[in-house]
C-alpha cells in the first residue's frame, strides 16, 4: 500500500489503430464529454482483443476517456454484446425469441449443443466456437436464425447449420 | 419562489425545487428511498411517485420541478396506487430477514412496508441471491436486501470521491459492487451505512450487538479533528454501542468520518485502566484513588523541594477538553512551573511569541466551500481533517483552485489545480518562489527581514502558475496542514506563507492535528502564554525532551507515539524521578516509565468543550459513566489542586471549570495578519535522508490506535519506509527488502516499499505507528542501508 | 321489616339453621369437583403459559437469533438480551435474562418470537429458594427447552389450527 496516488497506467495495452479509430469516436463528442464514445471505445477494444474485454482494456478505455474503471464496467455489464470472459473464435448468437421459437429454434439449438458438445453460453475447448443465447436480432421475417460475427444466417435447419459450421476454420 | 398546492394546503416554493422539497419543507411526507437532499437526483427507486393533476401518469416527486399553480396530491387513490404497486416490486426481490437484519427498527423499508405494503406477497417465483461483496472491515453487506437506490454509488462519487462503487448490470442481475475484488478505501465510507435505506450497507464492528430502539443517544463532539464534527454517542446499558453523525450544516453536514465513527471500539477496549495504580519497587499494585492521589501530591512535592519547580512540566494531548486543558495549566503554573505544552508534533519554536492566539482557520469551514483558491501546505487534509477535505473537495469540483505545496504526492480525492512536492527541508524554498513570484506580480518589496530568504531563488513556472491563481482568487486561502506544523522549518514557512497570504489577499490559517488545539492555546496549555494570551515563559515540548525533567504529568499522552521525538521523549520520562500518567489506557511501555498510572475518562464518558477549527465552543456532556474506576480527568485535576492544598480548585462542575476558562480566556479576536520575522537560521544536523514523517489518520491519538476496526483498514500503514525507485535503486534497495533507518543512535529495521511519490532524498517513514517508535525524531536525517 | 312474632318462631325453632344443614347435606352425597393435588392434576390447556424454555432445532442448534423483540415487547421489562455474532456469522445471544420476578407470565414473548425460540411452558410447579433462583438464564431456559421439548411440540402441534 503506497501513500502517495500515483498509479500506473494501463494505456498501452490499446493498440495504436484502436485508439485512431476511438479518436474518430471521440471527435463526435464535445471535448469535456469524451465519455461519450464510451461505448465505441468498447466495441473497438473487444475487437481488437479477440471479441472479450478484460479488466484491464477496460481500465484502459477509462483511462483515455477520463473515466472512472467503474463505469465503464457499468456499461460493459448493461449490454449483452461486450463480452468480459474469453469467446470463441466463432460467437454463434442464436435468437430464441417468439418468432425463431414459433419457427423451432429450439431443435437448432439442440442440434448445436450436440454438434459441438457445449450448452448455451458455454465455449467448445477448442476455443473455436461460442454458443450464446441472444434476443431478438430483427430478422424474424427469416426465422429461426442466428449470428455468427458479423453475418446473419436465416431459414435454419439442421443440415444448413452443418453446412455453416462446416465451412467455418 | 413559485405557488403550489400540495394535498390542498397552498405552498411557496422555490423556484426550481422538486416537489419532494417543497413537501419536505411544508412536513408533507412523501415516501422515498433514492432520493437525499445532499445527493444528486436519481429517480430511480419510484417510491415517490406522486399524483399531478393534469399530468396523464404519476410523477416521481423527486425529479419533478415545482410549476406555478401545480396541484399535487400524494395520498390521492391514484398516488396511493402507484406508491403501493412500487412497494409490491420492491419486496418481490427482498429478503424477510428483519429478525436478524441490524437495520430492523431503522429501515426506511421496512417503515414504509407498514404504510404501502401488503400483508403477504403474490410472487411465487425464486428470489434472488447476490454474493456478498468485500467492503473492508468497516462495511459489513448483505446485498440480498439491496433495492437498488445508488445512494452509496452516488455518495461515493460526489461525496467521498471514491470511485470504486458502482451498478453493474442490468435489470433483475443490477449489483451494487466494485465489481473487481477492490475495498472501499475512503476515510468517509462509514456514511454509506446511514445512507442505506435498507440492511444492505451496516457497520460491522455494530453488527449483531443491538437494536436501535434500545440505544440511548447523547450528543456529543468527534474527539479526532480540529473540524469538531457533531455526533449521537449511543449507549445501552452504560455501553458505548456506536457513534452516529448529528446534522450541523454549518460543520459537518450530515457526514462524519470514519475515525469519528469507528473510534469508540476502543472505549470498552481491554487496554482500558480500570483502576489506580502505583509502583512499588518494580510491581505495580491497584489502589484507591486516595491512596494514589496522595502518592502523586507526595511525589510531586519531593521534586519540587529538591529541584525546583522548574523540574516539573506536563505534556497534554491536544484532544483533552478544554475544561481539563485549563485546570492542569492552572495546577501547573500554581505549582510554579509554566512547563505545559499540548503542541506535542512541533518541533521548532523559534517563532512561537509571534504566533496567534489560536490556530484558526482564517474562516469558516463554510466559507471554505465558496473559497477560489486554497494554497494548502503540508497538509493531507483527506486523511488529516476529512470533513475539511470535503469542503475543499466541494469548491475544487465547482472550479476553485485547490493547490498543494508538500513532501508526498497526497492521495486526495479531487484534482489539485496545481502541485509541488518538495522534500521537507526545499519546502521553504517553493515557498519563497511563491512569495517571489507574488512580489513580482504587484511589484511590492520584500517585507523587511525576509528578503535574504526571498532573494537568492529562482522563481519557476510551478511557482508563478500558484502565485497567479491566488492572486486572481476573489476567496483565497493559505493554510497550513499537521505536516507543516510539525516541521523543523516551521518559523520560515508561517513567515512565507504570511507573505504569500499578504500580497494575494488570502486568509492565512491553520488546519492542526487533535480535536482542541484551537482550545488548548486559548486555555494557555502552551508554556509561553496564560489563558487569554498573556505572555510568559516556560519550557516547551521539545526543550522539555531533550534537557529533560524531574517530574512529568502526562495528561492523555503516550510519548512514543504522540511527540515529534519517540525515542528521546521516552528516554526523558524513563529518567524522569516522578511521572504520573493519566490516560485513559494502560500499556506495557506505560509501567516503564510511569510512577502512578491515573485512570481517566475518555471523551464519551465526560463533559467537557472543544473550541474547533473555526473557533466554535462546542460543549458536550457525558453520554456515560466512566468504565471501572476511571474519573473525568478535570475532577482528578481539581483533587491534585486541593491535594496540594492551592487555591481556585473548588469547581464541583465542568460548567464552572468552562465559565472560569471563558472568563480567563476573554473574547479573542483572531489576528487578521499575520506577524513575522526572519527566524535565527537553523541547520538540520546529521547526515543521510530526510524523513518525511507521515502521520496516519489512525494513529492520531491513543483511542484510534486501539480502535480494532480502523486499524483493519488499508489507511493503517505497516512500520515501513517508503522510498522513490530511483533513490532506492541508488541504494541498492528494492521493494519488499528490509532496510535499516538510522537516527542519533537508534536502529529500526523496516521493510522498503516503493513509492514514486516521495520525492528525491527523502524517506517516508510514518510516525505514531507501533515499530518506528525507536526513531529519535519525526524531523530530520535518517540513514538507511541494506540491512 | 320481619314481624317479632316471626323472628321469634324462627330462632325458636331454628329454621335457618337446618336450612343450612341442609344444603350441605345436599352436597355431601353430590359429586365432588376437587382433586386431590398434588396427587391429582387438572386438565391444562395447550395455550397455557408457565415457566419460560428456549428451544432448539433439532439439529441442535438454538432458535434464538437475538432479534429482541421479546425483549422489546415484554410490559414488565423481564428479559435483557445481549447478543454477538458468533464464529459462524450468524446473530446469536450472549445472554438471554429472563427475571421471573418480574414476568407477569402475558406471553407477548411468545407470540413475538418469529422463530417460537421463546415459549411459555405448561411447567408451573417451580420455585426458587433464593431470589437469584427465578432469574433464568440462557442456559437454564434452553436446558427447560431440551428437558420438555417433546410436550412443548406436542402442544404447540395441538394449538396450531387455532392459530
Amino acid at each position: 500500500m503506497m501513500q502517495s496516488g500515483k498509479r500506473a497506467s494501463k494505456l498501452h495495452l490499446i493498440t495504436a489503430a484502436s485508439l485512431e479509430e476511438i479518436d474518430h469516436w471521440v471527435a463526435k463528442y464535445p471535448a469535456d464529454r469524451k465519455q461519450g464514445a464510451v461505448m465505441a471505445a468498447l466495441r473497438i477494444v473487444q475487437d481488437q482483443n479477440g471479441g472479450w474485454l478484460s479488466n484491464d482494456l477496460m481500465d484502459a478505455v477509462a483511462e483515455y476517456l477520463g473515466m472512472e474503471p467503474i463505469e465503464v464496467y457499468e456499461v460493459a455489464t448493461f449490454y449483452s454484446m461486450y463480452e468480459r470472459d474469453p469467446v470463441g473464435r466463432h460467437k454463434i448468437c442464436i435468437c430464441t425469441n417468439i418468432s425463431c421459437m414459433l419457427c423451432g429454434s429450439a431443435e437448432i439449438v439442440r442440434h448445436l449443443e450436440e454438434r459441438l458438445g457445449i450448452k448455451l453460453g458455454e465455449t467448445t475447448e477448442d476455443g473455436r466456437f461460442t454458443l450464446k443465447e441472444v434476443e431478438c436480432l430483427g430478422a424474424c421475417v427469416d426465422a429461426p436464425m442466428f449470428q455468427i460475427g458479423r453475418n446473419y444466417y436465416a431459414k435454419l435447419t439442421k443440415e444448413k447449420v452443418d453446412e455453416i459450421l462446416d465451412a467455418l476454420d | 419562489m413559485v405557488n403550489i398546492e400540495i394535498n390542498g394546503i397552498p405552498i411557496q416554493a422555490r423556484d426550481g425545487a422538486m416537489v419532494i422539497e417543497a413537501a419536505d419543507e411544508a412536513g408533507i411526507v412523501i415516501p422515498r428511498f433514492c432520493y437525499h437532499k445532499k445527493l444528486s437526483i436519481a429517480a430511480n427507486c419510484r417510491m415517490c411517485l406522486v399524483d399531478v393533476e393534469k399530468a396523464p401518469k404519476p410523477l416521481p416527486a423527486c425529479a419533478t420541478p415545482v410549476t406555478d399553480g401545480m396541484v399535487v396530491r400524494t395520498r390521492s387513490e391514484k398516488a396511493l396506487d402507484a406508491q403501493k404497486g412500487v412497494m409490491e416490486f420492491l419486496l418481490i426481490n427482498h429478503p424477510l430477514d428483519c429478525p436478524i437484519c441490524d437495520q430492523g427498527g431503522e429501515c426506511e423499508l421496512q417503515d414504509l412496508a407498514m404504510g404501502f405494503g401488503k400483508d403477504a406477497s403474490r410472487y411465487t417465483e425464486a428470489r434472488r441471491v447476490v454474493p456478498e461483496k468485500n467492503l473492508g472491515p468497516l462495511i459489513a453487506t448483505d446485498m440480498t436486501r439491496c433495492i437498488h437506490c445508488t445512494r452509496c454509488v452516488r455518495f461515493g462519487r460526489e461525496i467521498a470521491g471514491i470511485m470504486e462503487l458502482g451498478a453493474t448490470g442490468r435489470g433483475e442481475h443490477t449489483e451494487i459492487g466494485t465489481y473487481v475484488e477492490r475495498t472501499v478505501n475512503s476515510e468517509m465510507s462509514g456514511n454509506v451505512i446511514d445512507l442505506c435505506p435498507v440492511g444492505a450497507l451496516t457497520s460491522r464492528p455494530y453488527r449483531y450487538t443491538g437494536r436501535p430502539w434500545e440505544n440511548r443517544q447523547s450528543v456529543s463532539i468527534a474527539p479526532h479533528d480540529c473540524v469538531g464534527s457533531n455526533i449521537y454517542i449511543e449507549t445501552r446499558r452504560g455501553r458505548l454501542m456506536r457513534v452516529l453523525p448529528q446534522e450541523n450544516e454549518a460543520i459537518n453536514e450530515t457526514w462524519i468520518s470514519d475515525r469519528d465513527r469507528f473510534s469508540y471500539t476502543a472505549v470498552q477496549g481491554e487496554a482500558r485502566l480500570a483502576r489506580p495504580m502505583i509502583k512499588q519497587g518494580e510491581d505495580w499494585k491497584e489502589v484507591d484513588w486516595h491512596t494514589a492521589l496522595e502518592y502523586a501530591v507526595e511525589g510531586i512535592r519531593r521534586v519540587r523541594e529538591q529541584a525546583g519547580s522548574e523540574q516539573i512540566g506536563a505534556l497534554v494531548s491536544p484532544s483533552s477538553t478544554l475544561e481539563e486543558l485549563y485546570l492542569a495549566q492552572k495546577l501547573l503554573r500554581a505549582l510554579g512551573s509554566d512547563n505545559i505544552d499540548h503542541r506535542l508534533r512541533q518541533t521548532d519554536f523559534r517563532d512561537q511569541d509571534l504566533a496567534p492566539v489560536a490556530p484558526l482557520l482564517g474562516s469558516t469551514l463554510a466559507e471554505l466551500e465558496a473559497r477560489d483558491a486554497v494554497l494548502l501546505i503540508g497538509s493531507f487534509t483527506r486523511k488529516d481533517q476529512p470533513l475539511a477535505a470535503h469542503r475543499l473537495r466541494k469548491a475544487a469540483v465547482r472550479g476553485a483552485a485547490i493547490m498543494s505545496v508538500s513532501s508526498l504526492a497526497y492521495d486526495f480525492n479531487f484534482d489539485l489545480a496545481a502541485e509541488i512536492v518538495a522534500a521537507p527541508a526545499g519546502m521553504v524554498n517553493e515557498l519563497a518562489g511563491i512569495a517571489s513570484a507574488l512580489l513580482e506580480l504587484s511589484g511590492g518589496e520584500a517585507p523587511e527581514g525576509l528578503a535574504s530568504l526571498l532573494a537568492p531563488l529562482a522563481i519557476s513556472e510551478a511557482h508563478r502558475d500558484i502565485a497567479a491563481r491566488l492572486r486572481e482568487a476573489e476567496q483565497g486561502s493559505v493554510l497550513l496542514g499537521v505536516q507543516a506544523l510539525g516541521q523543523a522549518e516551521l518559523s520560515e514557512l508561517r513567515a512565507l506563507a504570511g507573505v504569500i497570504a499578504r500580497e494575494s489577499g488570502a486568509s492565512l490559517g491553520y488546519l492542526p492535528d487533535g480535536a482542541n488545539a484551537v482550545g488548548a492555546w486559548l486555555a494557555g496549555a502552551v508554556p509561553h502564554r496564560r489563558p487569554g494570551g498573556d505572555e510568559t515563559g516556560g519550557r516547551d515540548v521539545d526543550n522539555m525532551i531533550n534537557d529533560g525533567l524531574r517530574a512529568c504529568l502526562l495528561l492523555g499522552v503516550e510519548p512514543e507515539f504522540d511527540t515529534a521525538q519517540p525515542a528521546r521523549a521516552l528516554a526523558t520520562v524513563e529518567a524522569a524521578d516522578f511521572v504520573v500518567v493519566m490516560n485513559p489506557f494502560v500499556s506495557e511501555t506505560m509501567k516503564t516509565y510511569a510512577d502512578v498510572l491515573l485512570p481517566v475518562a475518555t471523551w464519551a464518558e465526560t463533559a467537557g468543550t472543544y473550541v474547533n477549527v473555526e473557533g466554535a465552543w462546542q460543549r458536550f456532556t457525558a453520554a456515560m459513566e466512566p468504565l471501572g474506576e476511571a474519573r473525568p480527568a478535570w475532577k482528578v485535576l481539581r483533587v491534585l489542586g486541593n491535594l496540594f492544598e492551592l487555591d481556585g480548585f473548588e469547581q464541583t462542575s465542568t460548567d464552572e471549570v468552562h465559565d472560569e476558562a471563558r472568563e480567563a480566556i476573554g473574547e479573542v479576536t483572531p489576528a487578521t495578519d499575520s506577524a513575522w520575522r526572519l527566524p535565527a537560521a537553523r541547520t538540520v544536523a546529521g547526515e543521510g535522508l530526510q524523513r518525511i514523517a507521515f502521520l496516519p489518520i489512525y494513529g492520531v491519538d491513543g483511542l484510534v490506535r486501539r480502535a480494532a476496526a480502523l486499524q483493519a483498514t488499508a489507511d493503517a500503514p505497516p512500520a515501513a519506509m517508503y522510498l522513490n525507485g530511483a533513490l532506492a535503486a541508488e541504494l541498492g534497495l528494492s521493494d519488499g527488502e528490509s532496510a535499516v533507518a538510522r537516527q542519533d543512535n537508534n536502529a529500526v529495521t523496516l521493510p522498503v516499499i516503493i513509492d514514486e511519490g516521495v520525492p528525491d532524498g527523502c524517506v517516508l517513514i510514518p510516525q505514531a505507528i507501533k515499530g518506528v517508535e525507536m526513531l529519535a525524531s519525526a524531523t530530520g536525517r535518517v540513514s538507511v542501508e541494506r540491512a | 321489616m320481619i314481624s317479632p312474632i316471626a323472628k321469634t318462631f324462627k330462632s325458636l325453632f331454628l329454621v335457618e339453621l337446618l336450612r343450612g344443614l341442609g344444603l350441605t347435606g345436599r352436597y355431601y352425597f353430590k359429586r365432588k369437583f376437587t382433586l386431590r393435588y398434588p396427587e391429582e392434576k387438572t386438565p391444562l390447556s395447550p395455550r397455557f403459559r408457565g415457566l419460560h424454555a428456549l428451544r432448539r432445532y433439532p439439529n441442535g442448534e438454538e432458535r434464538c437469533i437475538a432479534c429482541k423483540l421479546c425483549e422489546a415487547v415484554c410490559p414488565a421489562l423481564a428479559i435483557t438480551i445481549e447478543s454477538e455474532m458468533r464464529e459462524d456469522g450468524t446473530r446469536r445471544t450472549t445472554r438471554y435474562d429472563i427475571d421471573l420476578t418480574k414476568c407477569i407470565f402475558c406471553g407477548f414473548c411468545e407470540e413475538s418470537c418469529p422463530v417460537d425460540s421463546i415459549v411459555e411452558t405448561h411447567i408451573f410447579e417451580y420455585h426458587g429458594e433464593e431470589r437469584g433462583d427465578l432469574y433464568m438464564t440462557k442456559d437454564k431456559l434452553l436446558a427447560i427447552g431440551d428437558k420438555y421439548e417433546k410436550e412443548i411440540a406436542e402442544r404447540r402441534e395441538m394449538d396450531a389450527p387455532y392459530r
